[in-house]
């Protein structure tokens, strides 16, 4: 069992800093999910922790041992790849004993191992096909098999998941948290995909642009990003940004924009340039204290919710998730509401978040 | 119009096709009929298209041990030892060259050594005409005692074979994906380990392939083994075009007899590798 630290983590490619100073802890048994557009870093850092790059600057630490200059081979570490790297020319029964036979595990317990954690995976009957033959649930399985045959402390995973059709990709998601939740090994997991990291994360570690924007529980990072960034980043449909300014008055804040206007009370805002960003469940059909007018002009049933697109008079329409029993038209004039207590402001040059 | 040139054209085609080849292939199966005729029938007229006593007198002549012998005034060159020879040079040379070639190719791929330009700068040598370098290389190898050595020959046919195995290694060694090899490095495989239990498995075809057409390109080569070897080293190009001189310039049946021997494992391992060759010499086309 062990932890990471990274500390001042940065790597260099000619004049690129994919990977640009990073400090970050992960404790012992954690499930952290690097997530982030892809150029952001989060592969590069993942390959610094298994040692596959070499960083510029900083250091990692791995449990009590600072392993920065150590071989990938010492770290003690399982890694499932994007491409699951399942060697083509040996069967599954030689790929998963593979790690075994390079730490010369004696042929009986090799098969003993093999056995037992191909069984847990359900690929017990495989283990004399090749890679090239298999399905690419199996094949995923496989390649999960031949980490967990060595137990090693820490797994890191780059997008393993990536290559899947939508409903194994579900099911596999579940069978990696199972499978967390079993060993209580540390976990670093590398995706895109947000929804990835909501579902699985015990920590979410948002990167852009070689940096960590922020490191939280899912719902912090939903509800309470730190920055516009990560709030456009969270969410489908994304979150609705409205460009505009803000302005003191005596009991608060006034947020102008195009055909929009909203009072924010117990706000005391420096006043200039912010965008106003609200999550589309928390537009409200409705007419209220503080409500505009608006044109339906798009609907996208999504069976238990809906989606409606309403042209307010900005520059761009305003996205309401409703409830599916709302009857709309396109076409239809209807008012809508923010809720005011939900509405997040963030800075109109830098982005950050402006807290009330 | 459209409806007649439709079967026209392939016809057309065909007809052409086949007439080239005819004229490509004569050559071949003259040398092939004359090694089985008896000397009266080597130069008849009209010509005869096929032996009327097939014989294996001409094969049996020039297999036999020794360089030459003299019949009724006439000189008959043997195979035997030139065979072994071309065996010793153009399979050490091709073995040496894909050794390392392949060490080089895969150096490169993975760790670009030597910079970007560096198997471009190495293709660069065939661009020279061999017989620019065969000059420098007899005033070298009368200083190092190399000339008419198997050494010297195989020293100059790993350097030329060398482009050809770097520059078709390439292509094998770039179809492994970097992924297994780095899944194997996480595992605690030495990079040597890596290298045997990943690398080598998964281009074993590659190696084979490249090393059967260098050693082909070897076997052919004429014009350095003539200028670099005298009487100790002697390859079967070599023996053959001893048949141009005078003394034993008619001899046409023992000629033939050997032309067919040297022409069988060209053929044979052509087959045998073709399908690959596509392969290894489409880098760069197929890919990226």
């Amino acid at each position: 069992m062990a932890g990471i630290q990274l500390e001042r983590l940065t790597k260099v490619f000619g004049a690129t800093r994919a990977v640009d100073g990073i400090d970050l802890t992960i404790p012992d048994g954690e499930f952290v999910v690097l997530v982030g557009p892809s150029g952001c870093g989060k592969t590069t850092t993942l390959n610094m922790i298994a040692g596959l790059e070499a960083p510029t600057a900083g250091d990692i630490w791995i449990g009590a041992a600072r392993v920065t200059d150590w071989e990938p081979g010492e770290r003690s570490l399982g890694m499932v790849f994007q491409s699951l790297a399942l060697f083509p020319h040996m069967t599954v029964f030689e790929n998963i004993a593979f790690p075994l036979r390079i730490k010369r595990v004696a042929a009986e317990e090799i098969a003993r191992r093999v056995r037992t954690v191909s069984d847990t995976v359900h690929v017990g009957h495989l283990l004399g096909k090749r890679p090239a033959t298999l399905s690419g649930g199996e094949a995923q399985r496989v390649a999960l098999a031949r980490t967990l045959v060595v137990q090693p402390t820490v797994f890191l995973m780059d997008e393993p998941l990536s290559s899947l059709d939508a409903k194994l990709r579900v099911e596999m998601r579940t069978e990696l948290k199972r499978l967390h939740a079993a060993l209580r090994s540390t976990f670093v997991y590398v995706t895109h995909d947000q929804a990835e990291a909501m579902t699985m994360a015990d920590r979410i570690v948002v990167m852009h642009q070689g940096q960590i924007q922020q490191v939280g529980r899912p719902l912090e990072i939903y509800g309470d990003p730190a920055n516009r960034f990560v709030a456009g980043f969270f969410g489908v449909p994304a979150m609705n940004f409205v460009e505009g300014e803000l302005r003191p008055e005596t009991n608060g804040a006034r947020f102008v924009a195009q055909a929009l206007g909203a009072t924010l009370p117990g706000h005391s805002i420096v006043a200039g340039p912010a965008s106003l960003g609200i999550r589309p469940e928390h537009v409200r059909l409705a007419d209220g204290r503080e409500s505009w007018p608006a044109t339906v002009s798009l609907i996208e049933p999504l069976g238990d919710e809906t989606l409606v697109f309403l042209d307010y008079g900005g520059p761009a329409s305003l996205v309401a998730k409703v409830d599916a029993e709302e009857k709309l038209a396109v076409g239809d004039r209807r008012s809508f509401t923010l809720r005011l207590d939900r509405v997040l402001l963030f800075d109109g040059t830098t982005g950050g978040r402006i807290m009330g | 119009m459209r409806r007649r040139g439709r079967w026209l054209f392939p016809v057309v085609r065909h007809a052409l096709l086949l007439a080239w080849t005819a004229v490509t292939l004569f050559p071949i199966y003259w040398m092939l009929m004359t090694s089985f005729k008896h000397a009266g029938e080597w130069v008849t007229w009209p010509p005869r298209w096929f032996p009327h006593e097939p014989t294996l007198v001409n094969y049996v002549k020039v297999l036999t041990p020794g360089t030459s012998t003299f019949e009724l005034g006439r000189q008959t060159l043997k195979i035997l030892k030139p065979i072994g020879d071309s065996l010793i040079v153009s399979g050490f040379g091709a073995l040496l060259a894909v050794v390392l070639g392949s060490a080089l190719a895969y150096s490169w791929a993975r760790f670009g050594t030597g910079g970007r330009s560096y198997p471009y700068n190495i293709l660069s040598i065939r661009m020279v005409p061999p017989i620019v370098i065969a000059v420098p290389f007899v005033v070298y190898f009368v200083t190092l005692r190399l000339l008419d050595t198997y050494t010297g020959l195989i020293l100059v046919y790993v350097a030329t074979c060398l482009p050809y195995v770097i520059w078709m290694m390439l292509a094998f060694v770039e179809e492994v994906p970097v992924e297994l090899e780095r899944a194997a490095r996480l595992m605690g495989a030495s990079r040597f380990r890596v290298l045997r239990s990943v690398v080598l498995p998964l281009t074993a075809s590659g190696l084979v392939v490249t090393f059967l057409f260098v050693f082909i390109l070897n076997w052919s080569e004429l014009l350095l083994a003539m200028t670099l070897t005298n009487t100790e080293v002697s390859t079967i190009p070599i023996q053959l075009n001893k048949f141009q001189s005078a003394n034993e310039g008619r001899d046409y049946g023992p000629q033939a007899a050997i032309g067919t021997i040297a022409t069988l494992p060209v053929i044979v391992l052509g087959f045998v590798i073709q399908k690959h060759l596509l392969r290894g010499f489409s880098f760069g086309l197929l890919r990226k």
